[in-house]
């Protein structure tokens, strides 16, 4: 009961100083800076699609590469859509656009809703060949729908405006608060729904798929209820970005941003939405201040050059030591607990009194 | 009384070899029917038909009169025959109560939507699923544990657990796979009672592959002894220890144990 009333009162006082950090973040921007706010709604953004393929990868057990392929699609729905007519017509050079696809408009929320559920569509589509696929086949399937759908885009130009893509994308809605109440939302909602008898039978899927099916769980139907809710997610993650970049083309969806959030469901914890969350910013943050290293510095004595790429390659050292301490991710697949961090501080506490005893 | 299970000519290969050759099974409701055979004989394999894990090559198994070969394991669970597995296959990392809970998913009426709104109906039904389990968990003695990781349960306790999951999907018939594998007599001595206690408790039909031949031959209305995929011997206790065939092929080393 004292524990409970602890952490209860620990979980109200730092969602408050989280509330806090944000408006003064949000407010304060010359204190926090532009650069700083814009990686922070990036974190927000590629937290959105880590927990995309959480879903899939960590709760049901799949291994599943489609990232790229929804973002692009629910990054393409909402750009067009939000995108005004006499702009689309300015920016389809090559191959004009015809005026009724021009005239498509809807609101940006409106607009990123139905990014969404397009994304979730394809994935309802795709789903039927490919969920019956084991393990790496999985994988490799998912990545060529990813390369298909960046291709496609690439040579509908009367559609998606080809290899130039589109630019002039409203950022009216990207603040801070948009973004981490998105978040917040998609959160509150896979936590509620990780409760529920069907995410329950999720994680059976992922612990044992012979013995999911044996106590009547059916396996097709309920890999496929991960996939759709990954590929809206997805899609709700590609259309933000959008918005947030304010220009888009085809190479920003290539298979390597599969990557980069497996990277971060992998560091944080597969299973688990607060490693999710936390890898979505430990390696959007890393990548953007370890920007130094590619950049020339002088130590005085000794000047290095600044090789190009050299972020990349100890970014990856750094993150091979974090895998090899933690086998599966910071947060393994278990969610963020006050008693967790106690404990984890009591060791601390208790380790060097051993010592003294001896 | 007609037999609510009954496997007709059923033969299944994998390439070469004829892993269940001609199974004719018959089980009548409220019967416990063993299944036994030296290692090899087709046992589980005659378990993963019954359960749809695998097809047969050829024949037929029927359940309450209908055809349930060619079905999926999932749709042959929901029409009620549930099991265990010979190498204990729990759902690890989620607790005691988890493990239960996903198993009455099967008879879920909410859908995802109304489940995570809680509507009404809903929270009402998940009440209902929690109680379900917490009850099969008492019956099971397991209730205790019930928010301990399934895998931090001793091994004999993991039996138990199966057998509770099994149960939470409701079924008519239910299939166990050794589930006396590593026991000491008391402990099988045990099992006996509980199994005999939830096939009257849950008005249960039983099938069951074991080892131990004293459980077999205390619990068992009838068995039927399997060598090579072969039915060497089918009928009561007392015949099978009698038959000279099973005594030859299968008892031969082991003769001791038949007393
Ligand atoms: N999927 C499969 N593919 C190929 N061969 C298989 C397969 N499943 C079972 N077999 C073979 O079928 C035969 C029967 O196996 P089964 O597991 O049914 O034996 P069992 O009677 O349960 O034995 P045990 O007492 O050791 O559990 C064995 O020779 C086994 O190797
Ligand atoms: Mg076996």
């Amino acid at each position: 009961m004292e524990k409970k009333k602890r952490n209860l009162i620990l979980s109200v006082v730092s969602i408050l100083v989280l509330i806090g950090f944000i408006i003064w973040a949000e407010e304060c921007t010359k204190a926090f800076g532009v650069y700083n706010q814009r990686i922070f709604k990036t974190c927000c953004i590629y937290a959105i699609c880590a927990l995309s393929m959480n879903m899939v990868n960590g709760y049901t057990g799949l291994f599943s590469l489609g990232q790229p392929g929804f973002m692009a699609i629910g990054a393409y729905v909402t750009a067009f859509l939000t995108v005004t007519p006499s702009d689309k017509i300015a920016i389809y050079k090559i191959v004009p656009i015809s005026e009724g696809l021009a005239n498509l408009n809807a609101p940006f929320f409106i607009a990123l809703i139905i990014g969404g559920l397009v994304a979730a569509f394809f994935a309802f589509l795709i789903g039927f060949p490919v969920l019956s696929l084991k393990g790496d086949y999985l994988a490799i399937a998912t990545l060529g729908f990813s390369e298909i759908i960046r291709i496609f885009i690439t040579n509908a130009q009367g559609l998606t405006n080809g290899p130039t893509g589109i630019n002039r994308i409203p950022n009216d809605f990207m603040n801070l608060y948009v973004l981490c109440g998105i978040l917040a939302l998609v959160v509150i909602f896979i936590l509620s729904m990780m409760k529920t008898s069907y995410g329950r039978a999720l994680l059976a899927i992922r612990e044992d798929e012979v013995a999911a099916q044996a106590m009547g769980i059916n396996l097709f139907k309920h890999k496929m209820l991960a996939f759709i809710i990954s590929g809206f997610l997805a899609g709700i993650g590609g259309g933000l970005l959008a918005s947030l970049v304010g220009a888009i083309d085809p190479n920003q969806f290539k298979f390597t941003v599969a990557y980069d959030i497996l990277l971060m469901v992998v560091l944080g914890g597969q299973g688990s939405v607060s490693g999710c969350i936390a890898g979505a910013f430990i390696v959007r943050i890393a990548l953007e201040k370890l920007r130094f290293l590619d950049e020339p510095i002088n130590f005085g004595i000794f000047e290095y050059p600044g090789i190009g790429g050299m972020r990349m390659v100890v970014f990856s050292i750094l993150l091979m030591l974090v895998i090899i301490k933690w086998r599966k991710g910071i947060f393994g697949n278990e969610e963020f607990s006050w008693d967790k961090v106690f404990n984890f501080f009591s060791k601390f506490k208790k380790a060097p009194k051993k010592e003294v005893e001896k | 009384m007609a037999a609510i299970l009954e496997t007709r000519d059923v033969v299944i290969r994998f390439g070469g070899l004829v892993a269940v050759n001609l199974l004719n099974i018959e089980v009548e409701k409220g019967e416990i029917i063993s299944i036994i055979g030296p290692n090899g004989a087709g046992k589980t394999t005659a378990f993963n038909l019954i359960t749809g894990v695998y097809k047969p090559t050829e024949g037929v198994i029927l359940f309450d009169g209908e055809r349930i070969s060619g079905k999926r394991p999932d749709e042959i669970a929901k029409i009620g025959i549930a099991r265990t597995f010979q190498n204990i296959r729990l759902f690890k990392s989620l607790t005691v109560l988890e493990n239960v809970l996903i198993a009455t998913h099967l008879n879920i009426k909410s859908n995802l939507f109304s489940s995570v709104l809680k509507t009404p109906k809903a929270r009402k039904e998940e009440k209902e699923m929690v109680e379900y389990a917490e009850f099969l968990l008492k019956e099971t003695g397991l209730l205790h544990l019930k928010d301990e990781k399934a895998e931090n349960l001793p091994y004999g306790l993991q039996r138990r657990l199966e057998i509770a999951r099994a149960l939470a999907t409701k079924p008519k018939i239910l299939l166990l796979d050794e589930p006396a594998a590593g026991m000491n007599p008391k402990e099988s001595d045990d099992l006996t009672e509980f199994i005999k206690n939830i096939r009257d408790k849950f008005n249960l039909t039983i099938l069951l592959i074991e080892h131990h031949m004293q459980l077999v031959m205390s619990i068992s209305d009838r068995i039927y002894v399997l060598e090579y995929g072969i039915t060497i011997a089918k009928g009561k206790p007392q015949e099978i220890q009698e038959n000279p065939a099973v005594i030859k092929a299968y008892l031969g080393e082991e003769n001791d144990d038949l007393c």
